[in-house]
């Protein structure tokens, strides 16, 4: 038997950012190893320059992601507005508020509107909810995970899923449980349709909704080297670039996602 | 103090496309499996950040909106006997903080010349001018007050440091909330104290397009009896669920744990999400509102918004009541399922009649 901690992940809007060069910002379908752990992270209060900790958190736990609703994709159009060296020169621009009034007093000088700002595309995932396992890497270094779903329960920093405009929304819910494996720990845990059920079920005209407007796509498993997965076969392996090397030169290393996709039935939906 | 401070709005806009994506169409977003307006979490932060009123907030209201304080400077220094050229010089690097200055063309400073002293002087107050006006906090007009007094004693310039000061609490406010702007510095980046959601209408949506016209005046109608121009505008009606958390000790870190600027720029920010509107639009659609609803929680409890409560969208002829009245039964819910999520909440709902802004603001700044 070995301890698992399980919490859930719902938002109207998620992002899990996908290598992105330039002014697209892609979302990957589920959350990588990165991103939970920097979730985990942020509820145990370390600053992004602590690179150590960050690097023994990587180290110490692994992760794995039930996808229960991949959700679909929303790209956004998001305009900056910053202003050119030539219009901030010589004044005291204290604010963004200066800035933008810079911005636009030089355009008007100029007797034209304010010229196209750099441009983005920024995906996101929509109606997407996933729970997550985490297990210590490392057993010889005695990992408690209680302390980490308390944290997770009062976070040192508040969280969000993938970016910071996508707060979640339900409670992580996070538990440690005893499991015969992966997939016996996520046997354990109720997903995030069965909870939504539940949490909306006293309500009559949500009842008979919730069923239908979020109708559960196909279960899916995401995990990684190190755990027990029996009862669960991978079907594909992909490789994934989110295993820390260093946060503050911003680089990360490949390792292997395991995937299998089931047809169970869930409960709620 | 709590921790966290969770903000929960309602706000309905009539017809309006306040944020829209490369089409020109009000931004969307899908949420339990049906299409809802957005308004993107960007939008509401420049909106709300850039706001006249979100400045005017930061100083309690007690502000002044003038272009004049440069010839005010002068003056003070020239009564605490600044010799006038370097007073002219001075007052301009001070006024220079709160605004451009206005500067007389070249054409007209060269025809100065030939003129009298007096034409001239009267002709170079111009230049001690903002060219657009500034807001001075009364805490501002008391640093610049200071600084004069310095100034005038030690007989030197006012320097950069000392210069940087005048405003300094301006730009601190400002970055504490939302994050460093693009012209400042990257060594002095902050994690922005303030997190604010997508807003997503709490009932399906459909964007409606208006076909229109333009008339051309001088044409008689004799060869062509059609329309000058033609298009669409896009737009939709929508009651938003807007969500914003504030983690209160990350905003006192930010400002050095100055708890009573911690406490302002908090009230400064939720009194622009309660009246502020991103302006897409505006002058067409004139579509300015107020929150209808402020549901304000403080706990240490992980932060989580309440859009589930709209995961089946509203619907319905009494769309508002609706919204409200699911909000506080998912809460209620939700406290039940994981326990208390938050330690102590206050509402302002415009429809009862119930709650003022005030009140809001109290339950988010209490202190212990």
């Amino acid at each position: 038997m070995d301890d698992y901690l399980l919490f859930r992940l719902y938002g109207p809007l998620a992002s899990w950012g996908d290598t992105a060069v330039g002014e697209y910002r892609p979302s990957y379908h589920h959350p990588s190893r990165s991103a939970v752990l920097g979730m985990l992270a942020a509820a145990l209060g370390i600053c992004r320059d602590e690179e150590e900790r960050l690097l023994a958190l990587d180290r110490d736990y692994r992760i794995a992601v039930r996808v229960e609703r991949g959700g679909e994709l929303l790209r956004d159009y998001h305009t900056v507005q910053s202003p050119p060296e030539a219009a901030i020169q010589g004044l005291w621009v204290k604010s963004r508020r200066d800035e933008i009034k810079a911005l636009e007093a030089y355009w008007a000088k100029r007797g034209k509107p304010p010229q196209a700002s750099p441009v983005s595309q920024r995906d996101y995932r929509t109606d997407a909810a996933y729970s997550i396992a985490v297990q210590a890497a490392r057993p010889e270094a005695h990992r408690d995970l209680a302390p980490l779903a308390q944290a997770l329960r009062r976070p040192g920093f508040p969280l969000y899923l993938g970016r910071k405009s996508c707060p979640p929304a339900l409670p992580l819910d996070a538990r440690v449980v005893q499991a015969h494996g992966l997939r016996d720990a996520f046997e354990h845990y109720p997903s995030c349709l069965a909870q939504l059920g539940v949490l909306l079920a006293d309500s009559d005209y949500m009842a008979y909704h919730t069923g239908r407007m979020l109708a559960a796509q196909s279960t899916a498993y995401y995990w990684e080297e190190g755990f027990d997965c029996t009862g669960l076969e991978a079907q594909m392996i992909y490789p994934r670039r989110d295993r820390l090397r260093s946060r503050r030169r911003w680089q990360f290393d490949t390792r292997d996602e395991y995937h299998a996709t089931t047809q169970e039935e869930q409960e709620g939906a | 103090m709590a921790r966290f401070v969770q903000l929960h709005l309602l706000t309905s806009y009539p017809p309006a496309n306040l944020n829209r994506d490369d089409l020109g169409r009000p931004k969307t977003a899908t949420m339990g499996g049906a299409n809802r307006l957005r308004i993107s979490s960007q939008s509401l932060k420049r909106a709300w950040r850039t706001s006249e009123s979100f400045q005017s907030a930061l100083s309690g209201h007690l502000g002044t909106r003038t272009k004049e304080k440069g010839r005010e400077i002068y003056q003070a220094l020239l009564e605490q006997g600044v010799k006038e050229k370097q007073a002219m010089t001075w007052a301009q690097a001070m006024a220079g903080v709160f605004g451009k200055l206005k500067v007389l063309p070249k054409k007209q400073k060269e025809a100065l010349k030939e003129a009298s002293d007096a034409e001239r002087r009267a002709a170079l107050m111009t230049e001690l001018e903002i060219e657009q006006l500034a807001h001075i906090s009364p805490e501002e007009g008391q640093a610049i007050n200071t600084l004069i007094a310095s100034v005038a004693e030690s007989g030197e310039a006012p320097t950069d440091e000392q210069l940087n000061l005048l405003r300094a609490r301006h730009t601190a406010a400002d970055i504490a909330l939302f994050g460093r702007m693009l012209a400042s510095s990257p060594a002095f980046n902050t994690e922005a104290a303030a997190q604010v959601a997508h807003a997503i209408s709490v009932h399906k949506v459909t964007v409606e397009d208006d076909f229109f016209t333009a008339v051309d005046d001088l044409n008689d109608g004799q060869e062509d009896v059609g329309a000058g121009h033609m298009g669409e505008t896009e737009f939709a009606a929508g009651l938003f669920y807007l969500y914003i958390c504030i983690d209160r000790e990350q905003l006192a870190r930010n400002l050095s744990d100055n708890t009573a600027l911690a406490d302002r720029t908090l009230a400064a920010l939720i009194e622009a999400a309660a009246t502020v509107a991103p302006t897409g639009k505006q002058n067409s659609f004139a579509s300015r509102a107020r929150a209808s609803y402020i549901l304000c929680e403080t706990g240490d409890q992980q932060p989580r918004s309440l859009s589930v409560a709209f995961l089946n969208p509203a619907a319905g002829m009494d769309l508002l009541p609706t919204a409200i009245d699911r909000l506080m039964q998912t809460r209620a819910n939700m406290d039940k399922a994981y326990g208390a999520c938050s330690d102590n909440a206050k509402t302002l709902n415009a429809v009862t009649g119930e709650g003022t802004l005030e009140d809001i603001i109290a339950c988010a700044t209490e202190a212990g």
